[in-house]
């Protein structure tokens, strides 16, 4: 709406050449448009922590005064509200926005314990083939207007819902756990997010216990087969299964390691130098697995 | 065409639906069933990794439906347990589209006559992938665990299996006996409570189970796993005996997620 106001001032009173010539009031009234970022936040397989990553990075992220918003892509299987504790205040979804049912802000339901982040949630008694991509693409630029970070939670899967979770996000995070199925799967969506997407790797649910013993992958072992930059690592930890249960995710608490662990991916995804995530670790399990990967297609 | 035909289903992800595909598959093999354990999850197939045939796949399940093998010759057995254990592998490099619901069910049909368990692994999610793998089933299991965000998958999915007719039985797994007993976790009598199922498993969380199937080892086949014996227990009781169930603690806080249902 912005640029057709800034094309018809000077065009009443000036030549049309001028129009096309970088006149200095035409310039000033050319604010560039804020344009946030927005990452899809997937794996392939289901269960590897998706949801609790959304959540926890959202109130990192916004914690650090960024304005942040979480749109819960699972529809038919949301969850993201549950795992915010903010169930009982959805009173929209995005079908409800995408149908004209209700404006953008009347779906957007408000964190109170961090003030700059929001939700918008997915509808629970539709479908995911509902959605139109070309649909889901208007509504994630028009929230990267408003918002400096626009986080969607992508369902499992390869289907419809999660070719729309991925349509209009510049940058992904993979989430994969140190298990073969996991890798395999994050291998496979890689491969579909293709070249236009950047895509970093959070590793979630290590146990360093069970990694020295030999009886789970390593970080390292995860990744040499991934080769993706690593965005960080977190542990598997009890109070994450106790903080989903209550609705509050870790990244409130400031005596959580996992916590702790959610604000360092967020400062780095904020651009900030913050220490690499773990490295080297003890000898490869994978090699006693052997080869399980044709390649990415 | 006598065999049951039960999918194993969850609407989340990651809750233990394709191990337990594995286990379940494997316990009632070495009980001298003939089995056969159906892939459904096109483009993202694991049940070949967690039984470790993955490098004994010549043909999947799309290529069978496109008539460019025979259904025999795409299953591949697990010698392990002689001639009584074979999976039919999902393709890895196709869409779940490129089977209707309808081509399923014959397949799951066919099968049907080779054996006397065909256990249908689902992907995650309700849409084609789910749709597919209930179309050939008689009956399904439920897996959840005592998680809010996994029970109110599994409520949304008991429901579609009901429109459907199907019957329906539920397996908890992972639970944590000691964060049940301090009201940390939902104990499995809150789990059947809110979802109104028939139990029919109860599976501790065990760390451990992550590395026999990063290994290709079925937990019955493996000594040290004391999960061996639980899904011994449930083919039992799938069978039709009655197992008393071994309760692992009470409590819980969970007032929330009854609403979060009532409201969804």
């Amino acid at each position: 709406m912005e640029t057709q106001r800034v094309v018809s001032v000077p065009s009443e009173a000036a030549p049309q050449l001028e129009i096309h010539a970088p006149s200095a009031p035409v310039e000033s009234q050319k604010k560039p448009k804020a344009r946030g970022r927005t990452i899809v936040v997937t794996s392939g397989k289901g269960g590897v922590g998706k949801t609790t990553t959304t959540a926890n990075l959202g109130i990192a992220l916004a914690s650090r005064g960024a304005k942040v918003v979480l749109v819960d892509a699972d529809v038919g299987l949301r969850n993201l509200d549950l795992v915010l504790g903010l169930e009982s205040r959805v009173r929209y979804h995005v079908l409800d926005v995408l149908e004209g049912k209700v404006s953008l802000a009347d779906a957007l339901v408000r964190d109170k314990r961090v003030q700059t982040l929001y939700l918008l949630a997915a509808a629970q008694d539709r479908e995911k083939d509902d959605i139109a991509t070309d649909a889901m693409i208007g509504l994630i630029e028009q929230l990267r207007g408003e918002f400096d970070y626009v986080l969607i939670d992508s369902p499992a899967g390869i289907e419809m819902g999660f070719k729309n979770a991925i349509a209009a996000a510049d940058e992904a995070i993979v989430v994969c756990t140190p298990e073969v199925a996991a890798v395999r799967d994050v291998d496979r969506v890689v491969g579909l997010l293709g070249n236009r997407i950047t895509v970093q790797l959070v590793v979630n649910r290590i146990r360093p216990a069970l990694v020295r013993k030999g009886k789970m992958l390593s970080v390292d072992d995860v990744n040499a087969i991934l080769r993706l930059p690593l965005l960080g690592v977190l542990g598997d930890a009890p109070d994450v299964i106790i903080a989903t249960n209550r609705g509050e995710p870790v990244a409130l608490d400031d005596a959580s390691e996992t916590g702790a662990a959610y604000r360092a991916i967020a400062a780095r995804i904020a651009g900030e130098d913050v220490a690499a995530p773990q490295a080297a670790e003890p000898e490869g399990l994978l090699d006693k697995l052997g080869s399980f990967f044709g390649g990415r297609r | 065409m006598t065999a049951r035909r039960i999918v194993v289903t969850s609407g989340k992800g990651g809750v233990g639906k394709t191990t337990t595909t594995a286990n379940l598959g494997a316990a009632l093999a070495q009980r001298g069933k003939r089995v056969i354990l159906v892939d459904a999850d096109i483009g993202l197939r694991n049940l070949d990794l967690v039984l470790g045939v993955e490098k004994r796949i010549v043909f999947d399940l799309v290529e069978v439906v496109e008539g460019r093998c025979q259904l025999r010759q795409a299953l591949v057995r697990d010698k392990r347990f002689g001639e009584n254990l074979a999976i039919l592998p999902a393709a890895q490099t196709r869409e779940k589209t490129a089977v209707t619901e309808l081509q399923f069910a014959e397949v799951v049909t066919g099968l049907g006559d080779m054996c006397d368990y065909v256990l249908i692994d689902s992907p995650a999610g309700i849409e084609h992938g789910f749709r597919n793998a209930i179309a050939g089933a008689a009956e399904a299991l439920v897996v959840t665990t005592p998680e809010v965000s996994a029970i109110r998958d599994a409520d949304r999915v008991i429901g579609k299996l009901q429109e459907r007719g199907l019957p329906m039985r539920l397996i908890v797994n992972r639970v944590r006996p000691e964060m049940v007993r301090t009201g940390e976790m939902m104990s499995v009598d809150d789990v059947c409570d809110i979802l109104s199922a028939e139990l029919v498993g109860i599976v501790p969380d065990d760390p451990e189970v992550i590395d026999t199937t990063n290994r290709g080892v079925p937990l019955v086949l493996d000594p040290a796993q004391r999960l061996g014996a639980i899904y011994i227990k449930i083919a039992r009781r799938l069978e039709g005996e009655m197992i008393p169930f071994t309760q692992l603690g009470a409590g819980g806080f969970f007032g929330r997620i009854f609403e979060a249902l009532r409201a969804g």
